[in-house]
């Protein structure tokens, strides 16, 4: 499950999940409904893959979206649909998309950047909770 | 996370300046001093942001007193309008929160030889045509494609390069700040990916507040200095506002990432990680110059790129050259940067390193940077409120050289969150409120004219009171808006 709040000038987004693996994954799909304002919209036609190497789980979740960012910036992709697994090597992700279509897609906004502020992965009684700004 | 307010002290120092004194706490190297008066610091202190500009007094090397300017809001690290000098020679630091995500942000004045009478009747069109052919928003190339060997000249050589392609002339060399190119730039301290995202963004505007709006000159207040800028009641002008877009940022991202355990290296203490830093003089300290000052050039070059969009579509539309248009550059300024400049600091000339994150270059009369034309009134500087509101023209003074760096300050400033502007305009259509207004305004999104509504932004004319009062820059010209395009 995500959430939005406000900050400021920009965006923050709250994921809660029962695991690690699906946090990130939802975290991803969090990032693509900033990106767009109707993600349902997006269908998954081409997959790509993301390796994120390291340990720290903070570290993981700002280096995976970021590069999720890159993606859609360089070639347009909007991805959708994510299987991610953490071993000791770091995060692989299978994600699944399409591109861009501005026909289809409503874009909602362009986000620079992931940032340190305030950026936390904890577990907690019932599960795993992030929350992260993101530059607008 | 709703922002707790600032319970630290901040004593009053004269109508326009509040001082954080150094005892408040026991690692600031100065004192902060935040340029506001009594209507403005009681927002101020609804934040963190005074907190922000306490931290930053932290930094190695800092010289005078961290400051900030009367749009200051919070900020990553640094605040929004937070200005900084740090002295190479005294183990000064640069950090890349101190320039911002979007390095060069900036804005430039375009004006044009046509009166309001002659736009009005066909403002629609010029605005629709401006949509469709300036890419705006998200995910939105543009018609130039640059490869990375390109792209490496470019931001080595700034706007030169383009006048070498033809997409800029002598005179729009001679009136960008730094005659657009920040000297000593090192393309090779850039990553393939930040050169990735950059090949095809070139000459776009993006989104967030970034925009190109057509305004008239509604009041001029300094007929010298407006006539100096060319500047006269009535005129079209054009105000482009963008920066480096996703080349810009990752340059900061990448650094943020290289500099995560720096300053623990050196042994400096931060009270904010966001502060990150790195020694001027040391190997991580040019490598961030290096590819800070290669990405100001590339946004010198976008913005360039953008005034040459709006040429051509005012030439297609009125079926004159730009140049019979009269669409001449006024000036082009940065508002997210790092320089070095020669200021007097405590009787001595000394060479700094000024951080201007959300602040703006406002040297006064007779200084030797700026153009023969504008020497004798100061720099112009222009200040962007809100799309509802108004603009400013202003002129550096005097006052900026004494006490803040020679800067002022850079926009209106956020009032309100992005979540609680949508909220606000929720079951309304902020275009056509605007177009009641007698604005024409066009974005690829409602939501994003939503967060961007008039009612996000504080009272610019608060804003530039200040800066007026206090010295920094004085009042030349208000600028209506009366269309716009946005991401």
């Amino acid at each position: 499950m995500f959430e939005f709040f406000g900050h400021t000038a920009d965006l923050g987004l709250r994921v809660t999940a029962p695991d690690l693996e699906s946090l990130l994954a939802e975290a991803a799909r969090g990032l693509l409904a900033m990106l767009v304002d109707n993600p349902q919209q997006v269908q998954v036609t081409s997959t790509v893959e993301v390796k994120i190497s390291g340990q720290d789980p903070v570290y993981l979740l700002f280096d995976f979206l970021s590069e999720l960012l890159v993606i859609f910036d360089t070639r347009h992709l909007l991805l959708a649909d994510f299987e991610v697994e953490v071993s000791g090597d770091g995060l692989h992700a299978r994600a699944r998309g399409e591109q861009l279509d501005p026909a289809r897609h409503r874009l909602a906004h362009e986000v620079k950047a992931i940032t340190y502020h305030g950026l936390k992965v904890e577990k907690t009684d019932d599960g795993w909770l992030a929350e992260l700004i993101v530059d607008i | 996370m709703p922002a707790a307010r600032f319970q630290g002290t901040l004593e009053q120092v004269d109508e326009t300046c509040f001082r954080i004194p150094r005892s408040y706490m026991p690692g600031m190297r100065v004192e902060g001093l935040i340029y506001a008066d009594e209507r403005l610091i009681e927002e101020v202190k609804s934040g963190q942001a005074p907190q922000q500009v306490a931290n930053v007094a932290y930094l190695p090397g800092i010289q005078m007193a961290s400051l900030a300017m009367p749009d200051i809001h919070w900020g990553y690290g640094f605040c929004i309008g937070g200005v900084c000098a740090t002295d190479p020679e005294q183990d000064g630091v640069i950090s890349p929160g101190g320039v911002g995500y979007d390095i060069n942000c900036g804005v430039r004045l375009v004006r044009t030889g046509l009166a309001e009478s002659e736009v009005t009747g066909r403002l629609k069109g010029l605005v629709d045509e401006l949509f469709r052919s300036i890419p705006t928003g998200v995910g939105r190339t543009g018609k130039y494609s640059f490869s990375h060997q390109e792209l490496k000249r470019m931001m080595s050589e700034g706007v030169s390069f383009l006048r070498g392609r033809g997409l800029a002339t002598d005179d729009d060399v001679e009136f960008t700040e730094a005659r657009g190119c920040i000297e000593d730039a090192e393309p090779e301290c850039v990553s393939e990916r930040a050169l990735e995202r950059g090949t095809r963004q070139c000459g776009t505007v993006g989104s967030g507040n970034h925009f190109v709006e057509v305004q008239v000159v509604d009041e001029v207040v300094d007929e010298a200095a407006a006539a100096a800028f060319g500047l006269k009641r009535g005129m079209v002008c054009v105000l482009i506002h963008s920066g480096s877009r996703g080349l810009g940022y990752q340059v900061c991202d990448d650094a943020l990432r290289a500099l995560r355990d720096t300053p623990a290296r050196y042994g400096v203490e931060l009270p904010d990680r966001q502060l990150v830093c790195a020694p001027i003089k040391g190997p991580e300290g040019r490598q961030y110059l290096g590819s800070m000052r290669s990405a100001a050039n590339f946004a010198f070059c976008n913005r360039q790129l953008i005034m040459w969009q709006t040429r051509e579509v005012f030439e297609r539309f009125f079926g004159r050259s730009w140049q019979q248009l009269e669409m001449e550059l006024v000036y082009d300024i940065a508002h997210n940067i790092a320089k070095f400049e020669e200021h007097l600091i405590e009787g001595r000339r000394k060479r700094v390193c000024v951080h201007r994150k959300g602040a703006t270059r406002a040297f006064p009369p007779g200084h030797p940077e700026l153009p023969a034309r504008y020497r004798p009134v100061g720099q112009p500087v222009m200040i962007p409120g809100d799309m509802g509101r108004a603009s400013w023209v202003l002129a550096g003074a005097p006052g900026s050289m004494l006490k803040t760096f020679g800067t002022t300050c850079h926009g209106a400033g956020r009032a309100m969150s992005r979540t609680a502007s949508v909220k606000a305009a929720r079951g309304r259509r902020i275009d056509r409120e605007l177009l009641e207004a007698g604005i024409i305004a066009r974005a690829r999104s409602h939501r994003g004219l939503a967060e961007e509504q008039p009612a996000a932004y504080k009272d610019v004319d608060l804003v530039v009171d200040v800066v007026h009062k206090a010295g920094l820059s004085t009042k030349v010209a208000r600028m209506r808006p009366i269309g716009v395009i946005k991401g």
